[in-house]
């Protein structure tokens, strides 16, 4: 007899005592042996597994505890960002208000220093048109005078006939001989 | 040094003029020269003109004065022509006439007319002003176009001034 008529021949139903139950000494003896194994498994094992569980549970805490931390800082940083950004925020608000000051009192500087150069040179063009008049009324009278007299002179050679020249001769003669 | 050279000058001539007999007459002639010199450019720059010989300069005053002037006037005047001291005719001619003056104890008149006076009006200007300066004058008239009208004359420091020009400058001057 081979080992497959063996085989069929130990499972075959119709081969035991009943084709649901054990027989008594199986389930004794299978019994014993579960006995043994979750014994064994709880001296041995069930340390093992609750270290394993109480190590899991330790560092699921611990992760726990530096999400929490994390959180804090991050919650902290957050508060410093928001801080910083507060100050970054008033230092601009304090750098646009210098410059704002610094221009306008540069502005206002420029404003008053261009009034003055205006007024100076308004002064200036003044005193020249009053000088350029003057000299031109001066030049305008010169130069009349000197036309004038120029005409004068033209009229009186020009009334000048020899009569007349006889007798301021003569007056001056009579005048001269007469002064004495 | 001009100082010199004129006094020097004046007295040969004077000297020269003396012994031709001919002081009026040199006197006169340099007088009206030295005055024709002073109003003419062109003449004052020819007899002054080193370039040209001096020659060729007294030929110049021959010709200007020949016929017109005393024969001892022109060899003076070329006198001075040829030494190249020409420049000092004026100064020459005025110091002559007033040392020609004085050897006849008078004083020089120069009058200045914008017309030429005649022979009559000369002697009873010449009159007239001897009466103004209590002695008697050497009258030296110079036609001068540019008073105008009327007279001026100068005796020594005094001036008569009665000229139109002068008149007109004093209205110009008010302007």
């Amino acid at each position: 007899m081979n080992v497959f008529a063996v085989i069929v021949a130990a499972e075959d139903p119709s081969q035991s005592h009943h084709w649901l139950f054990p027989e008594i000494g199986e389930i004794v003896y299978g019994s014993l042996a579960s006995l043994i194994i979750f014994a064994a498994l709880y001296k041995f094992g069930w340390p093992a597994a609750k270290k394993a569980l109480e190590a899991r549970t330790a560092g699921i805490q611990k992760e726990l505890d530096d999400s929490a931390a994390a959180q804090v800082q991050a919650d902290a940083d957050a508060t410093d960002i928001r801080r910083a950004l507060g100050d970054i925020a008033k230092e601009r608000a304090k750098l646009l208000a210098e410059a704002d000051t610094q221009a306008a009192a540069i502005l206002a500087e420029g404003r008053a220093r261009i009034t003055v150069e205006v007024a100076d040179m308004e002064a200036r063009a003044t005193a020249e048109v009053l000088a350029a008049r003057g000299r031109i009324g001066d030049e305008l009278r010169a130069e009349i005078s000197y036309l004038s007299g120029v005409a004068t002179t033209d009229a009186v050679r020009a009334a000048m006939d020899d009569r007349t020249q006889q007798e301021l001769v003569d007056n001056f003669i009579a005048k001269v001989g007469a002064s004495r | 040094m001009s100082t010199a050279q004129v006094t020097a000058y004046v007295v040969a001539m004077f000297e020269i003029a003396s012994a031709n007999d001919a002081v009026s007459a040199v006197e006169d002639d340099m007088f009206r020269l030295a005055r024709a010199i002073e109003s003419n450019e062109q003449l004052r720059a020819a007899l002054n003109d080193t370039s040209l010989p001096s020659d060729r300069r007294q030929k110049i005053v021959e010709q200007l004065l020949g016929g017109k002037a005393h024969n001892v006037t022109v060899q003076l005047v070329s006198m001075l022509v040829g030494t190249g001291h020409i420049s000092l005719l004026p100064q020459v001619a005025d110091a002559l006439v007033k040392r020609a003056s004085s050897s006849k104890q008078l004083e020089v008149a120069e009058v200045r007319s914008a017309v030429a006076l005649s022979d009559a009006q000369k002697a009873r200007l010449a009159e007239a002003l001897g009466k103004a300066a209590g002695r008697p004058v050497n009258l030296k008239v110079v036609v001068d176009p540019n008073v105008i009208g009327g007279l001026v004359a100068t005796i020594g420091d005094e001036v008569i001034d009665d000229t139109v020009r002068t008149r007109l400058d004093q209205v110009k001057s008010r302007f």
